[in-house]
């Protein structure tokens, strides 16, 4: 394959738990106040919330992104936070080939202290040849002489906010280690990427006879070493005013012996820059730092390359049962589920196919479960993928509902804690009581009156749920609700409630007062949530504080409106599907207005007013004469195409508005202010959905003709939603994390094949160490597919490692000397080219001789 | 003083969601038993209680079993002193994630070994078992911990598992940092005596 087509995508997620027995403040002997920060190479890309004064500080946040560049070192530095300048106290380096190592395991790692000698990056380009000449003394010897060229250098690092460059080309002489021959480059000013192309001749014969008199020995010049460093001039003053004394910031070098090289070729290539050779580890305990690190190189070839295994994943909602297909079978061999949840649920959203699957998963859920109340309480395949579906596209919404009360709670900052045992002094129970209340009614409202703003996408996840739940279980309405609150109450808002910086609500990490909060608020929601499906109040068997809170917000009209929020979020008008008329329709609001009279056959009568019960359901807006009377008019919500307000000029009266439809509009006049911004706003969420919504309308009864084609002149308002966002997905790549998961735990996918055949031969066996298969054969056979799929695809990889590996040069800009990625990887690519294909390619022809 | 001092300590009672957490912590604190079930975010509790003979207090906390609340995992690991793992018999998904959590006990104290408990419960539920005995304890002697089948229902063993885990903190040997301490303060003492 054309290298071409191969697209490198990399991501890194790191997560800074805490550190431990950092040192302490030296006059008063308690810790200091710090912060982290995650480095690539010299570049800052992630910095943490400062965490006051301790030894043994928490961060807990985590870093996830894409990383666009070619980076060798990844370093997270712990910093003393300070007003004026923050200074590194310590750091954990890894390079960028060992991160593999700790990948998705949390680690301990030491502290060492950051010195400038040992953090490079960047590479330089040399050209040195050798010349050789008659010395002219004696014609007996040569004399040989030495060239060496800075041509550049890229990728240099920025210290102390700039980058002036200067290289220093040095020939040391082993005999006398304090005698060396130093040149030096002009400074390039302001450039991480300085082109110098300048030249310098050395003699070496000259040097060995001056240094000791004595005739020169051809051996003397093996003994020669080259180095080659690169430094950041600091200031003019150091340079020009102190000459050479001051050096300035040291930035990398090269160090080669002369001997190493051949003489008679040019030696013309890019070298990368390495860590003082004089540098030391230094041996001080600067504590250390919990980390857990995941970083993965995905190489994601063209579309065709992953029809067969995308397709073997797409087909999982339909096979029976579903413990065998493809998809959960990868849920079962990744180490956490989690990871396994992510691509599969971006790739069955892409295609489609997410509801028929989280169908499919529930039902057999539903199947083992015992209980219905602890029905979707678990951690299981579909529970992580209804959250990942969640975190996906919900962050807006949760930005819409919640954001603007937690921001008031972070910056009132006041403390609402109830429990009496915890009440600092000085505070009164009541006081706090009433401040959460308050957070809570106010978070409550918020949430309960979104419903229509609820992302399609997981309202139709919503529909599937409540509608299996309401299958299974008949008789029981508790369970439907259930089924949905567990998922958008438990699963959604009270983790962001709880967490808002790991929901994008805020970017700062928040105290302990309002951390306790947060919890009880937490606490409070999850509860409401839970009212619709408990029978008895549980709650006065759990901690006596929280009670009152309870009995207060357990009040028939919050149960009512939680009903509602579910009923709506979960109906099946939102979730846009075909069976809607078997639905009883969600009234909305409903209240007596004024409209016009459409005049659908007297066009050119006096069109009168007149008074109407409206109702507006999820489904159609409707008016009769009187409230119950059967609809004189109705207007499906699809086809409302725009509700705006109507100027009074118009008609002269006061709080009108218009509800536009495809062949006309229907003017209505509101009782007051009041009424008629809720009736815009309702109207205006319920069809904000609507495929065909006009982009301009007419704010104005101007023309009488407003049913022909002329267009509008004002755009709509409203426009279109922003919780309900459409995520672009690559589904080819999440195709190749599957596969290079299932690739990375094809042990344990050979142990499943075992355990198949076992399972056919001895029955009830009960083992901690063997996997339970529900279905043997059907499993088996999905089995091998899966192993024919990343076989053949892990063929590809090897062939195209191959390829690479045969066009890289090294000492191309692309892979300069010393570049450990570029060993380690002809390492890899030889020691898998070797074992793994052999190994994978035997067992496989096991396989089908089983088949 | 500080020896008429009670000792306090740190429960933490974890696993997976619906394995009934709360039912054992509320079963051991009230003596009742819910039938009701009212997911937990996070709920704590305190009594004062007589353990072979010594005082002391019992701080229980109940945690939530769904991992979208695993950021609060680390919390309350790094305070507790012990963690009983509870797993369901009835619910073999439960009984594999039960693995993930010793690990990441042990990562986030740095330690090889910590006092933990593993909890089969609702083994009254005979007949929709699916976690066998032998299985639990295969696990249990892999983890190197002991195991108890407990039943919030029927009230069997609820009360012992809080205990032992109780006896196997005070087996432990005293923390070896807080030792090193002492240590250093007295060396320097002497050295200004």
């Amino acid at each position: 394959m054309a290298e071409e087509n191969v697209r490198i995508e990399e991501s890194l997620k790191v997560k800074i738990g805490e550190a431990k027995n950092l040192p302490s403040n030296s006059l008063s002997g308690t810790g200091k106040s710090t912060f982290c920060v995650i480095r690539l190479d010299h570049e800052e890309i992630y910095r943490t919330s400062t965490v006051e004064k301790s030894l043994n500080p928490f961060y807990g946040e985590e870093f996830t992104g894409e990383i666009p560049k070619k980076f060798r070192y990844l370093s997270v530095q712990l910093y003393e936070a300070s007003q004026n300048k923050s200074k590194v106290i310590g750091k954990t380096t890894l390079r960028r080939q060992e991160l593999y190592k700790y990948h998705g395991k949390e680690h301990w790692f030491p502290l060492v202290p950051v010195d400038a000698n040992n953090e490079v990056q960047g590479k330089v380009h040399l050209e040195i040849k050798f010349d050789e000449y008659l010395n002219g003394e004696s014609e007996n010897y040569t004399s040989q002489g030495l060239s060496v060229r800075v041509l550049e250098c890229s990728d240099l690092p920025v210290t102390n906010g700039g980058c002036n460059p200067y290289a220093m080309v040095t020939l040391t002489y082993s005999k006398s280690r304090n005698k060396a021959d130093i040149r030096r480059t002009t400074v390039k000013k302001k450039t991480t990427c300085p082109q110098f192309n300048e030249c310098f001749q050395f003699v070496l014969g000259s040097k060995g006879q001056n240094s000791d008199r004595q005739t020169y020995y051809i051996e003397d010049e093996f003994n020669i070493d080259l180095g080659v460093s690169i430094w950041h001039d600091d200031s003019r003053m150091s340079r020009e005013v102190f000459g050479k004394i001051f050096p300035g910031s040291f930035l990398g070098e090269v160090k080669m012996p002369l001997k190493d090289l051949t003489s008679g070729t040019v030696h013309n290539a890019w070298y990368c820059l390495r860590r003082r050779e004089s540098w030391k580890p230094h041996q001080y305990d600067l504590g250390s730092l919990r980390l857990k690190i995941s970083y993965t190189s995905d190489h994601v070839f063209p579309p065709e390359y992953y029809d067969e295994l995308r397709e073997l994943l797409l087909q999982s909602p339909d096979i029976e049962p579903i413990t065998s297909s493809a998809a959960y079978i990868l849920s079962e061999v990744v180490d956490h589920r989690q990871d396994a949840a992510q691509p599969l649920m971006k790739i069955f959203l892409h295609h489609n196919r997410l509801v028929p699957f989280i169908r499919s998963l529930a039902k057999y859920e539903i199947d083992r479960t015992a209980d219905p109340h602890t029905l979707f309480r678990g951690n299981t395949l579909v529970t992580k993928l209804i959250d990942e579906l969640m975190k996906l596209t919900g962050l807006p919404y949760l930005q819409e509902t919640i954001k603007a009360t937690i921001d008031q709670i972070c910056i009132e900052h006041k403390s609402c804690e109830i429990d009496p045992t915890r009440l600092k002094e000085g505070e009164i129970l009541e006081e706090n009581m009433d401040s959460l209340k308050s957070y809570v009614q106010s978070i409550f409202q918020g949430i309960i009156s979104s419903s229509l703003l609820c992302p399609t996408n997981m309202c139709e996840v919503f529909y599937a749920l409540k509608d299996i739940a309401h299958h299974y279980f008949k008789d029981s309405s508790e369970v439907r609700y259930q089924a949905v609150s567990g998922f958008v109450f438990l699963r959604f808002f009270a983790p962001a409630i709880l967490g808002p910086k790991l929901f994008d609500l805020r970017n700062d990490t928040q105290d302990s007062i309002v951390n306790r909060t947060l919890t009880l608020i937490s606490k409070a929601i999850q509860g409401l949530g839970n009212l619709v499906s408990s029978k008895t109040l549980s709650y006065g068997l759990k901690e006596d504080y929280m009670v009152p809170l309870f009995q207060y917000l357990s009040q028939p009209s919050h149960i009512e409106a939680v009903r509602m929020y579910l009923d709506i979020i979960s109906s099946a008008a939102r979730a846009r599907t075909q069976n809607v008329s078997g639905e009883a329709p969600i009234i909305l609001k409903e209240g007596t207005l004024i409209k016009r009279a459409q005049g659908r056959k007297r066009i050119l009568k006096v069109k009168n007013f007149k008074r109407r019960h409206f109702c507006l359901t999820n489904q159609k807006l409707s008016y009769s004469k009187n409230r119950g009377d059967n609809p004189l008019y109705e207007i499906p919500i699809e086809d409302i195409l725009a509700v705006e307000t109507l100027q009074e000029e118009s008609f002269k009266m006061k709080y009108m508005f218009q509800v536009i439809q495809p062949e006309r509009a229907l003017y209505i006049q509101a009782n007051n202010c009041v009424e008629e911004k809720e009736w815009l706003a309702i109207l205006t969420k319920v069809c904000n959905r609507n495929k065909n919504r006009l982009k301009t309308f007419h704010p104005a009864c101007l023309c009488k003709k407003i049913e022909s084609s002329c267009e509008g002149c004002t755009p709509v308002s409203g426009g279109l939603h922003a919780t309900d966002i459409q995520v672009s997905i690559d589904s080819d790549r999440e195709v190749e994390k599957i596969h290079s998961q299932f690739l990375a735990n094809r042990e344990k996918l050979e142990v499943m094949q075992d355990a198949c055949a076992d399972q056919e031969v001895y029955t009830g066996e009960d083992n901690y160490q063997h996997p339970y298969i529900e279905d043997t054969k059907t499993c088996f056979v999905t089995l091998n597919e899966v192993l024919k799929c990343v076989i053949s695809l892990e063929q590809e990889h090897m062939q195209y490692r191959k390829n690479k590996q045969r066009n890289t040069v090294i000492g191309s800009i692309d892979a300069p000397f010393g570049d450990e990625s570029v060993v380690s990887y002809q390492e890899n690519s030889r020691r898998n080219s070797k074992n793994q294909e052999e190994k994978v390619i035997y067992r496989f022809v096991d396989c089908l001789q089983m088949l | 003083m500080s020896k008429h001092e009670l000792m306090s300590y740190k429960i933490v009672v974890v696993g997976d969601g619906g394995v009934g957490k709360s039912a054992l912590t509320i079963q051991f604190f009230q003596k009742m038993f819910v039938e009701d079930y009212d997911p937990t975010i996070e709920d704590s509790y305190i009594q004062h209680t007589e353990i072979d003979g010594k005082m002391c207090i019992l701080d229980v906390l109940d945690t939530a079993g769904q991992e979208e609340f695993s950021a609060m995992r680390e919390q309350y690991m790094r305070k507790g002193d012990g963690f009983l793992l509870v797993y369901s018999v009835t619910d073999r998904q439960s009984y594999e994630n039960v693995p993930s959590f010793h690990t990441q006990i042990l990562r986030v104290k740095d330690r090889d070994d910590y006092p933990m408990i593993l909890c089969a419960n609702k083994v009254d539920l005979v007949s929709l078992r699916k976690v066998s005995e032998e299985a639990g304890r295969d696990m249990a002697s892999h983890l190197r911990i002991p195991y108890l089948e407990t039943s919030a229902k029927e009230n069997i063993n609820v009360d012992l598992s809080f205990h032992e885990l109780v006896r196997v903190i005070r087996q432990q040997p005293p923390d070896y940092k807080k030792e090193r301490r002492r240590l250093g303060k007295k060396k320097r003492k002497c050295t200004i005596l």
